[in-house]
């Protein structure tokens, strides 16, 4: 919730970003040769950076408050190493095959995401309902879909 | 007397009323898995329909298109993930109401609103096709940009806390949908070299990122359930639905009518027709502070208007032989691969057999839609809130990756799609919503190409103002689009005056 009297320093400084990334594409437009391609793109970064200005501009003279959650709670850990096994399946999947990197992706995310204590019963099921669901979702795309999901090379 | 009703029985033989339920069936386990659209569900099983008669064949294509559509409704209410684009709208209430513990009830609503969409679609259909299926014609490119950019408006209703950052997140999302290939001259743009972006940004891709990925994020990091669960069981709550859809009819039907007029315009389909039909929704409703809180009335909006694009996109497709939708450019494919020949005459009297009997089963697969929609539902419900996180987790992400590789088979859309999902969960932490970046995503290459066609038209002649704003569909455009904008601001007045009034 908007906290009143405040800046919103972190929405400022994404619209910096935003004023930054709308320089870059504006610069790359330059190297467009049909007027076609540009003149959309054109008027959408003129909008972006405008606004983006007018937000910051606003934000100093006007402060109506911060409307910035942060991180709140839970374990940066965790976030990061689900998003390092996702880009790591995504990255591994050209030379393990879609099969192994997927199974090898959700035994990481299960280990990431087990709150509560590993039992026995615990650690014989859920991998196993791993590898069934892996199974399972393979098999619906590559074999009833006919999806070309990527084979190990060496197999 | 309907017409073509002597085909009514013909529709309603054992074997299409099989054909209508598995179809239906598969359809809406199939929208329901994100990344796998309607498109993909008629395109893989449309083999096995050369083995049929014609009209058996559009029964089945039509019932699985009409489940998966409805499908889609499931993981954008559960997971804040549209199943297919055409639920966008349903994440802004549909996640909310899930979240507050109410997932079973929007489930229900969002069946009762497809069926009823479904209905009122195909009853144009039937009714209605040859002389709507001219409105489709009236449509050049500039009433194409201004459609989109009366979807843009929406930003304002989207941007929650501050329309500046709505705003910023619009243009950035029309931006990024500029990456690759140019719309209309081909040139490469904004790839900086990058072999990666060439093919541009996938839309379902970014959808599964922006919307999915955040909530992963913050699911694995607390061990907290991500939606909160009922103690005792409520069965379908289908009465208190039923009470909500009966209060909210009048939202039903318009947003349904909305539905198939957009579905009607050949490449709008039923992601524009969910977005426009909300924002009238809460352009017109009392309560229009609550949406995007959890309001019922978003849901039944979204839901009506994109199963109702079903029997509009169709009107095109067999009237003129221009597909309205994506999935009905398929089903096209494969009845002409039948030596069907689509054209007005498919409705006279002596032609009628295919389209009458399709029609009439399109009616039969919405209504098993009913039973079909609110059990899987409650699966789907009951799964989801009781399944342990240290597996939804996992199953949740593996899904997002099979079923972005799976859209253009390239491993470079999954790595997209994550890092477009951690831009979205970081942009969200700073008050910045995913929903107007996608909104300008979807809407970017329409309006592009309207625009650029309309301007190239309006230079020709030499009539650019004439071209974009003299021509009647588009003026009317405009009027809804500034009604949309400024209504809540004329309201406001007019309140004020009568209070003013009053205290006088």
């Amino acid at each position: 919730m908007p906290s009143d009297g405040q800046r919103d320093i972190g929405g400022m400084a994404v619209a910096a970003v935003m004023i930054v990334i709308g320089l870059v594409f504006l610069w790359d437009t330059t190297n467009l040769v049909d007027s076609d391609s540009v003149v959309f793109p054109r008027t959408v970064i003129f909008g972006m950076i405008l606004f983006s200005i007018m937000f910051i501009v606003w934000n100093f003279l006007r402060p109506s408050g911060a409307d910035t959650e942060g991180v709140q709670g839970g374990s940066t850990p965790r976030r990061i190493g689900l998003v390092a096994a996702m880009l790591g399946c995504a990255f591994l999947m050209p030379y393990t095959g879609f099969l192994l990197s997927g199974l090898a992706a959700f035994m990481v995310i299960m280990l990431l995401a087990m709150h509560e204590g590993w039992t026995r019963g615990r650690l014989i099921v859920y991998p196993l309902i791993g590898l069934a669901v892996v199974l399972g979702f393979y098999g619906l795309f590559a074999k009833a879909l006919l999806v070309p999901l990527p084979e190990a090379p060496f197999l | 007397m309907l017409p073509g009703i002597d085909f009514l029985f013909t529709a309603l033989t054992p074997f299409h009323i099989a054909l209508a339920l598995g179809g239906v069936i598969a359809g809406t386990v199939i929208g329901a898995l994100p990344g796998l659209t309607a498109t993909m569900a008629i395109a893989v099983l449309v083999p096995l329909t050369f083995y049929m008669p014609p009209a058996s064949a559009l029964i089945l294509m039509g019932a699985i298109y009409t489940g998966a559509i409805y499908g889609g409704a499931y993981a954008a209410i559960l997971l804040n993930t549209p199943g297919t684009p055409s639920a966008i709208a349903t994440t802004f209430d549909g996640f909310p109401m899930a979240k507050r513990g109410d997932g079973d009830l929007a489930v229900t609503l969002a069946c009762l609103a497809s069926v009823t969409g479904g209905f009122i679609g195909a009853a144009f259909l039937l009714g209605l096709a040859p002389p709507l299926a001219r409105v489709a014609l009236a449509f050049g490119p500039v009433e194409y940009f201004w459609l989109a950019l009366f979807g843009l408006t929406l930003i304002s209703a989207l941007s929650e806390g501050s329309l500046m950052k709505g705003l910023i997140g619009g243009c950035f999302g029309l931006l990024l949908a500029c990456i690759g290939v140019a719309e209309v001259s081909s040139d490469i743009r904004f790839t900086f070299g990058s072999q990666t972006l060439l093919g541009g940004i996938e839309i379902v891709s970014a959808l599964i990122g922006l919307y999915c990925v955040p909530v992963l994020i913050d699911m694995v990091a607390t061990p907290a359930r991500h939606l909160q669960v009922s103690g005792e069981s409520r069965g379908f709550r289908l009465n208190e639905a039923l009470r909500i859809s009966l209060k909210s009819k009048l939202n039903l039907i318009r947003s349904s009518v909305v539905g198939t007029l957009v579905g009607i315009l050949p490449g709008a389909g039923g992601s524009i027709a969910g977005l426009v039909a909300y924002s009238e929704a809460r352009r017109t409703s009392k309560r229009r502070e609550r949406f995007g809180t959890g309001e019922p009335e978003g849901i039944q909006a979204t839901e009506s208007a994109n199963n109702a694009t079903v029997g509009g996109g169709f009107i095109p497709t067999l009237v003129l032989g221009i597909p309205g939708t994506p999935p009905d450019a398929v089903i096209l494919g494969a009845l002409l691969v039948q030596g069907v020949r689509t054209g007005p005459h498919l409705f006279t009297a002596g032609e009628g057999s295919i389209v009458y009997t399709f029609i009439y089963g399109l009616f039969l697969a919405t209504a098993l839609m009913l039973p079909t929609g609110l059990l899987i539902g409650r699966y789907a419900y009951r799964t989801i809130v009781t399944v342990p996180k240290a597996l939804l987790v996992p199953t949740i992400a593996f899904m997002t990756v099979i079923g972005t590789f799976a859209i253009r088979n390239n491993v470079s859309d999954v790595a997209i799609m994550i890092i477009l999902g951690v831009m979205g969960w970081t942009l969200n932490r700073f008050g910045f919503r995913p929903s107007p970046i996608v909104l300008g995503l979807i809407l970017s290459s329409i309006a592009e190409q309207g625009f650029v066609q309309g301007w190239t038209i309006g230079a020709a002649t030499e009539n650019l103002m004439g071209m974009f704003f003299g021509r009647p569909i588009a003026i009317a455009i405009i009027a809804f689009m500034l009604l949309s904008l400024f209504y809540p601001l004329i309201a406001r007045r007019l309140r004020f005056n009568r209070e003013e009034a009053g205290a006088k």
